[in-house]
């Protein structure tokens, strides 16, 4: 009893008097473990993050009809996207193309949910605005010069039903507004973008898609599960991955983890080496303690006993504060570089405060015993 | 006097002196390592994203009518009658951001049959064609290093310099399946102009339209179709910068800008001004940003390098503090000394300067040590994580210099000035 007192006497004396120099310590086993937690938690972080970014991209699953002769539903689609967890479905924009008559030229008009279109199609660059009411289209930018068409322009778009021997009744088409001019650089430019509804009501009621879009969250074997999973399930819709750009996403992924995977690991080791150091420079200090101890009559098992305690103690407060700074950092980072919050690792607290614990430990004991092994005179001799 | 007192505390205490410099080495090591890999990380993974393939296409003034509209509405392209020139392709690599341009590919397409009379479209271009340049030097590009996500499910990738054959043409898997045709088998196409055989190297899959098509040498392509020296399109892949204000203003109208505006875009390598400079030397050309990629280039660009730039802060700070923390507790060690030294009468001034010698020139060696080995673990991510070696920025060494002798300055005035403020008798007695 009286001996734990002591002990504990000992331990928490040797901190309050010493406080400048176990501040130095402290300091020294928090910058360590910030370093290890924040790191490791961006690290955890950095793929889902990353991945995020990736969906720039755009579209990276596409469903398409299994048969031309049922083609392809918005219900079917649907169906078979609730395969994916719906957290990583992101987005899911229909395609229903028709070729419409504007100014007498035939130009290809595509239904879609505008909506979500800025989930799938991120890239987009839609010059004036998406459009907002019924009746308004985005023109692709080739369309736009070709029918010389500007932002705010009225147009009356025709449907010639499929053939034209189905001399349907002369149709007045619909009128039409353009919101905005589409730029992409790539093929979506020839076209006209309008809202599902608009199509219908300009080529008629037909619930068959040609396409469906999907942006998922997911790496490319996840991708290539689902689409493989949802073709064998479903009758209607054959999934495809979008191979630029699930291939490309994996290559560039892997080697950003490998980077952020490599950079945590050196510069945790380089710091861990450093709080060893200053640890070890702190004890060495104490060399005469020790050594006066020693003549005293103090057993090895009970110095280094009461020199691990404290390297315990130091380690232990030291992770812990390092844990919650290393988190407030890791956060940072992420609010910063991804405008998005962290979650939480409870695990973290309590390996960095191992970590600590074992590194404070380690670098406490080599010079303790070191100094152990002379003579109690020499020591304090100071030689 | 000075000298001998500054030797003799590295001859007699360089374990501690070692300790010293050893925790500086490190902590100038990590920020050498991530100083350098933080400011090459950009060139770095700008590369990679190559993988995504071209970023600029460049297509005929003219064919804004694009055949595209066409097909679908009879079936067949009707072209509308402009074309790029080939003779003028080399002239991509002479801009003024030539350096930047990764790989460019020509194309022509055409449709033609295949021998039971079904159409196909068939795309000429370069598979990995030897070029040479105005500029006297020489290179090799095409799609092969523009299509990194094809999969040559069969045989392989067409090599132009070495095929043997006639002639060679690499098949989309669909089409191949559709018509029963395998590596190695020879296919026959023809057109109103004439036709050509070729071997078929490779079924490649790529998971778009190109799937369906066949792609072939651009010069019998261009045989096939009648258009000598004709291009359809260019797809360029360039390093760029990600767009700011200025770029976007500049990409509407570049007339805009004010002159210096003007030179600092036309001088940044953005995505605009490599369009604006490709226009300039192709005629009656429109070059224009693929979206899709340079847009998510930009975005991935500048996280990656945010990213990079707070975690090397981070270790910064980290190593900048673990140098404090040692020199403080190294200084405050030596109280003992200071007291004695104090007592038969140095002068505070000479017992800071005594100190502080000895720590610079500890951290010194420290710091050149730790340099060296930063630029091995900068070697080391590099080669492991991109294959290729990280450039070595010059100003990372005054960078280094300055935080490692900030560094021990903070680390040790401090605790000098401290134990300067003990009375020599107390720090004897052993307080």
């Amino acid at each position: 009893m009286t001996k734990q007192k002591m002990f504990l006497r000992m331990i928490t004396a040797s901190l309050i008097r010493r406080r400048s120099r176990m501040l130095v310590a402290l300091l020294a086993i928090a910058v360590g473990g910030t370093i290890l937690s924040g790191l490791v938690t961006i690290y955890y972080d950095v793929p889902r993050q990353m991945g995020a970014q990736f969906r720039n991209y755009g579209a990276n699953m596409i469903f398409v009809a299994a048969d031309t002769e049922t083609g392809l539903t918005m219900s079917a689609a649907e169906e078979a996207a609730s395969v994916i967890d719906s957290g990583d479905l992101l987005g899911m924009t229909p395609y229903r193309y028709e070729t419409v008559r504007i100014h007498e030229q035939p130009i290809v008009a595509a239904g879609t949910d505008i909506e979500s279109t800025k989930v799938t199609s991120p890239y987009w660059h839609v010059d004036g605005s998406y459009p907002a009411s019924s009746g308004e289209v985005i023109l692709g930018s080739d369309v736009a010069e070709l029918l010389g068409l500007g932002v705010g322009d009225g147009f009356n778009a025709t449907y010639s039903s499929g053939d034209d021997s189905d001399s349907d009744e002369p149709n007045l088409g619909v009128d039409m507004k353009v919101s905005g001019i589409l730029e992409t650089g790539g093929s979506e430019e020839n076209y006209i973008y309008m809202s599902m509804e608009d199509l219908n009501a300009l080529a008629g009621e037909k619930d068959s898609l040609q396409v469906v879009e999907l942006s998922v969250s997911a790496t490319q074997e996840e991708l290539r599960g689902y689409a493989d999973q949802i073709s064998d399930t479903s009758g209607t819709v054959a999934a495809q991955l979008v191979k630029r750009v699930t291939q490309s996403e994996s290559t560039v992924l892997t080697k950003l983890q490998a980077l952020v995977f490599l950079v945590t690991a050196v510069v945790l080791v380089l710091t861990m080496i450093c709080v060893a150091t200053t640890m070890t420079a702190v004890v060495t200090e104490r060399r005469k303690e020790i050594g006066l101890r020693k003549a005293l009559g103090a057993s090895d098992k009970s110095i280094i006993g009461e020199f691990m305690g404290e390297g315990l103690l130091l380690g232990g407060i030291g992770g812990l504060v390092g844990s919650v700074l290393g988190f407030v950092f890791a956060q940072l980072v992420s609010v910063n570089v991804f405008s998005s919050s962290i979650t939480f690792q409870p695990l973290l607290i309590p390996i960095t405060m191992v970590v600590s614990v074992l590194v404070t430990g380690l670098a406490c004991l080599l010079p303790v015993r070191s100094t152990m092994a002379i003579d109690p005179a020499l020591v304090l001799k100071g030689e | 006097m000075f000298f001998r007192m500054i030797r003799g505390a590295f001859v007699r205490q360089w374990k501690k002196m070692l300790m010293i410099a050893l925790t500086i080495a490190l902590g100038a090591s990590l920020a050498t390592a991530m100083l350098n890999v933080m400011m090459d990380v950009g060139d770095k993974v700008n590369q990679e994203l190559k993988t995504y393939g071209a970023n600029i296409t460049v297509v005929p003034k003219t064919a804004s009518v694009v055949d595209d509209l066409y097909e679908v509405e009879d079936g067949t392209s009707a072209s509308s009658g402009a074309y790029l020139r080939e003779d003028e392709l080399g002239n991509i690599k002479t801009i003024f951001w030539a350096f930047n341009i990764v790989d460019f590919a020509p194309f022509i397409d055409t449709s033609a049959a295949l021998y039971d009379g079904g159409e196909v479209t068939v795309v000429g271009t370069w598979f990995n064609h030897h070029l040479d340049l105005p500029t006297g030097e020489a290179l090799n590009t095409g799609v092969h290093s523009l299509r990194t996500w094809w999969d040559v499910t069969e045989g392989e990738w067409l090599d132009e310099q070495t095929f043997s054959g006639e002639q060679g043409a690499m098949v989309g898997e669909t089409l191949a399946k559709q018509e029963n045709i395998h590596a190695g088998d020879t296919i026959t196409l023809s057109t109103k102009h004439g036709s050509e055989s070729f071997t078929v190297a490779g079924i490649f899959s790529s998971g778009d339209s190109a799937d369906d098509q066949i792609y072939a040498p651009m010069d019998a392509v261009q045989t096939l179709s009648d258009t000598d020296g004709k291009l359809t399109s260019i797809e360029v892949s360039a390093l760029t910068t990600p767009d700011n204000e200025l770029a976007e203003k500049a990409a509407k109208d570049p007339s805009s800008l004010t002159i210096s505006q003007y030179e600092l875009w036309y001088c940044t390598a953005y995505v605009s001004s490599i369009c604006y400079q490709i226009q300039e030397v192709i005629t009656d050309s429109v070059a224009s940003p693929v979206r899709q990629v340079a847009d998510s280039e930009g975005a991935i660009l500048e996280k990656t390098q945010l990213l990079m730039v707070l975690i090397t802060i981070l270790s910064l700070v980290g190593s900048a503090l673990g140098i404090t923390n040692l020199v403080t507790a190294s200084v405050m060690e030596r109280s003992n000394e200071i007291g004695l030294m104090k007592a038969i009468g140095a002068k505070n001034g000479a017992i800071s300067a005594l100190v502080l010698t000895e720590i610079i020139l500890t951290g010194i060696i420290g710091a050149v040590i730790g340099y060296f080995a930063g630029f091995g673990f900068a070697q080391i991510i590099g080669q492991t994580v991109f294959g290729s070696a990280i450039e070595m920025k010059p100003f990372v060494i005054p960078i280094v210099a300055v935080l490692v002798i900030a560094v021990t300055l903070i680390g040790s005035v401090p605790a000098i000035r401290m134990l300067l403020r003990l009375r020599p008798a107390e720090v004897l007695h052993g307080r």
